[in-house]
């Protein structure tokens, strides 16, 4: 069973989100045994991108499989940053999940990935992650 | 046995809460298990007393939960731990309030004594599991526990052979496939579910460390209650020559509370009880009102 308080006795580990920084093209020029870095100034400042978003058709299907895992009402919220343990998802319930998700996308989860999502965006970022996988 | 500290009347008025009545130590291979009912915790002014209890981190947590039962059985679960670990500080009295918890390097909770270095403390181990209706609390001393409680009638929404067969080991599988009566089967299933979730978590490794289909629990023959745990060797890729490793590591207990509810305990063994069953203490708590010790132990 999950503890859903402060120390939790399962150990859901969240994952860290993802940053993409997009830096521009660095031109290295060498004189000697000195080596400049040049940047191109028109392009500055460097951008900062967090690589998140599953598709958002894979985020709605997520919520349904675990909406009808946890058996919530209508009114209850699902979204991508929706947390499992929030809900009163227990192990058995998360591995139900995913078992659930499994059969929606047509994948399958090795264990320790399939213990670590907590959130709904997790969850869909993990299965696009294996459908490309598959697709090779 | 019940301690009624305070009479049923006297609760309903605004009155100062007792200090918490102090416990004797688990003996060694011995667990004490602790639970409570939430529907049994009603009184506004006893709860509000238990949220004094919590850190504000602990607070943070429950206020993240969605909807009253489950922000109240969050709450109870931290109240148990903490007044649960505080009684059992026999030579100093400890306000539940100032423990402090950490976690391992996998994440598993653990008291955090840093601020008794000098008091003579117990090596207390701890480990909770709640369900809707029952939130337990199972304590050792030395060794580490590991346990997990699931209501009876909790159904599975997938067929329990299929999610078996994708989670289990195959000598588990196997077992549960002989149960003709799909009732029978799924209460197993149930009862393997506990016994497997308390040995992960008396190990206390995270998931990674042992996933369900790399170890079987079975039944130890000619006994009541007592279990083995085998471990399935991935040397060979053959099944039949796969070996397994079943040393007697750990002692499982597998036990019926409160005519509702499958509770497993997983304790290290310290091997020096010379292959002798773990003893079980179980007792339903109110904490700060009354202890009811239920029985010594209640095995399956």
């Amino acid at each position: 069973m999950a503890s859903i308080a402060a120390s939790s006795s399962t150990s859901l580990l969240a994952r860290p989100r993802q940053l993409v920084i997009a830096a521009n093209q660095v031109k290295c020029f060498s004189y000697g045994r000195r080596s400049y870095l040049s940047f191109n100034l028109r392009q500055l400042p460097t951008r900062l991108t967090v690589s998140c978003a599953a598709k958002p058709e894979t985020v709605e299907k997520v919520c349904a499989v675990v909406r009808k895992q946890l058996s919530l009402k209508e009114e209850d919220e699902v979204t991508a940053a929706t947390k499992f343990l929030a809900l009163g998802a227990d192990s058995l319930d998360t591995v139900e999940i995913v078992m659930g998700l499994e059969e929606e996308f047509g994948i399958e989860m090795a264990e320790e990935k399939a213990q670590s999502i907590a959130t709904v965006e997790q969850a869909a970022e993990l299965i696009e992650e294996l459908l490309l996988e598959k697709a090779k | 046995m019940r301690i009624s500290v305070i009479s049923q009347l006297q609760r309903s008025f605004s009155m100062e809460f007792p200090s918490l009545v102090s416990l004797k130590l688990p003996s060694p291979m011995e667990t004490h298990l602790w639970y409570i009912r939430p529907d049994e915790v009603k009184i506004p002014s006893l709860l509000k007393h238990y949220s004094q209890l919590l850190s504000p981190s602990e607070i943070d947590k429950v206020s993240q939960l969605r909807g009253d039962q489950l922000k109240k059985n969050a709450l109870l679960a931290r109240t148990l731990v903490r007044t649960t670990i505080a009684r059992y500080q026999t030579n100093n009295a400890v306000d539940p309030r100032s423990l402090m918890f950490k976690k391992n390097t996998y994440g598993k909770p653990e008291v955090d004594w840093q601020n008794y270095k000098n008091c003579n403390i117990p090596p207390l181990h701890f480990n909770i599991s709640h369900t809707d209706s029952l939130i337990a609390c199972g304590v050792t001393v030395h060794v580490p526990v590991g346990i997990d409680v699931e209501d009876k009638e909790r159904k599975i929404k997938h067929d329990v052979l299929a999610f078996a067969e994708r989670f289990y080991s195959a000598d588990e599988v196997k077992f549960l496939s002989t149960i003709p009566d799909p009732e029978s089967q799924r209460k197993e299933f149930i009862k393997l579910w506990t016994l497997k979730e308390a040995y992960v978590k008396a190990l206390g490794k995270g998931f990674s460390a042992a996933p369900f289909n790399t170890f079987t629990i079975q039944s130890k023959a000619g006994t009541k209650g007592e279990y083995n745990l085998c471990k399935t060797s991935e040397m060979t890729t053959s099944s039949l020559e796969k070996t397994n490793n079943c040393n007697g590591e750990w002692k499982f207990s597998l036990l019926e509370l409160a005519d509702s509810h499958y509770a497993a305990i997983c304790i290290e063994d310290d091997q020096a009880s010379g292959g002798a069953p773990m003893r079980v203490i179980v007792r339903k708590t109110i904490p700060f009102v009354e202890d009811e010790l239920i029985s010594e132990s209640i095995l399956l």
